[in-house]
Order: C-alpha cells, then sequence, then structure tokens
C-alpha cells in the first residue's frame, strides 16, 4: 500500500485573505500560532475539528484547504 | 521556540543535571546511608525550587502563551511522550526488580527505581523536544 501525504494551501489562503497572520488564524480556530505554522508545513494534520474551523475562518469548503495526494 | 517547547528543554536540561549531581557521586561511592537520603532530598527540593523559578521567568517573558491552554498539538506530543517514557519506566522498574536477585540491598534498589523514574523523565522531555522540532 502506497503512501499518502496531505497537502494544504493555508498559506495561499491567509495571503488571500488581506495577508493574514498565523496567530490571526491561530486566535480564529483555537490554537497556537506554532500549531498553525506546523501544519501549514505539513508537520502536524489537524483534527476534522480544526480543519472545518480552518474551511469556515477563509469560508471555503474544506477540499480547498486541505488535498489527499497518494506519494 | 513556542513557550512549551521552552519549557520542555528547561525540564530536560535541569533533569539532566539531577541526573549528574545524584547518580555521579553515588556512582563514586561518596554517598552512604543518612548522607544518601540528605543529598536525595537536597537535590529534589533543588530540582523542584529550579523549575518553578525558571518556569516563572519563562511565563514573565511570554505572558499570552503561558496563558493559553495546550492546543490539540501540544497535547497530542504530551501524550506520544509520555507513552514511550512509560515503557522506559516499566523496563525501569522490571530491571530493578531483577537486581534484588542479584544481591542488590534495599538502598541499592532505591537507587535503581530512582535512576528509571529520572531516566523516563528524561526520555519524555526529550521526546516532546524531537516532536516540536520534527512534526507529530
Amino acid at each position: 500500500m502506497g503512501g499518502h501525504a496531505i497537502r494544504n494551501r493555508i498559506r495561499q489562503l491567509r495571503f488571500d485573505h488581506e495577508e493574514m497572520t498565523q496567530q490571526d488564524l491561530a486566535d480564529r480556530i483555537g490554537v497556537t500560532r506554532q500549531t498553525v505554522n506546523a501544519i501549514e508545513l505539513g508537520k502536524y494534520s489537524p483534527s476534522l475539528e480544526v480543519a472545518f474551523r480552518i474551511a469556515a475562518v477563509f469560508g471555503v469548503p474544506l477540499d480547498q484547504v486541505f488535498q489527499h495526494e497518494e506519494k | 521556540m513556542s513557550f512549551r517547547e521552552k519549557s520542555a528543554w528547561i525540564s530536560f536540561v535541569l533533569v539532566g543535571l539531577v541526573f549528574a549531581a545524584y547518580f555521579f557521586p553515588m556512582a563514586s561511592g561518596e554517598l552512604r546511608g543518612a548522607r544518601q537520603l540528605h543529598w536525595y532530598l537536597l537535590v529534589t527540593i533543588a530540582f523542584i525550587v529550579l523549575e518553578v523559578v525558571l518556569h516563572i521567568v519563562l511565563a514573565l517573558q511570554s505572558p499570552r502563551d503561558a496563558k493559553t491552554p495546550k492546543d490539540e498539538r501540544e497535547r497530542l506530543i504530551e501524550l506520544k511522550a509520555t507513552r514511550i517514557a512509560f515503557w522506559v519506566l516499566m523496563t525501569g522498574a522490571l530491571l530493578s526488580i531483577l537486581t534484588i536477585h542479584l544481591g542488590a540491598e534495599a538502598g541499592l534498589l532505591a537507587t535503581h527505581v530512582f535512576l528509571a523514574v529520572v531516566f523516563a523523565e528524561l526520555v519524555k522531555f526529550a521526546s516532546q523536544i524531537v516532536f516540536y522540532r520534527r512534526g507529530v
């Protein structure tokens, strides 16, 4: 069975939303700035709850924030 | 570096210092009987005081982070690190029991168990640091 990776567009979405900072996003979804950074860098896959909160902040469906890719 | 990663570094270094301060004199045979107990108490109290003081200083440097509750990633890191440390502690405790059968006395057994506890704590904080740096 091949590996998989979860990519995300959070950095781009932040840029598109008036260059929202990681701290602003972190405050709105209830995590630390370091956790937002870890998610952006692919070092941490958030829970569904946090993933939906991120999508809600940007007003887009979940699959426009996170994409599942086969390696 | 986040507040909680700094906290893990402080605890890792302090536990390492406790390890060195307690076990090197023990290994060299300088401490026996009541002196061993006094040294154990002194080292433990010094550890607690230093932990509290350094964490107060850290909290004063970043009061906002200190007040923020742990989020899901930080809780996961703590859980994973504790799980690894649990197995280290279990192994150390079982090996300590084995030393009885090799003729270890009660004092030496206590030292072995304390060694297992300290080593497990070192592993826990080291694991936390690795998870913070490399991801979880």
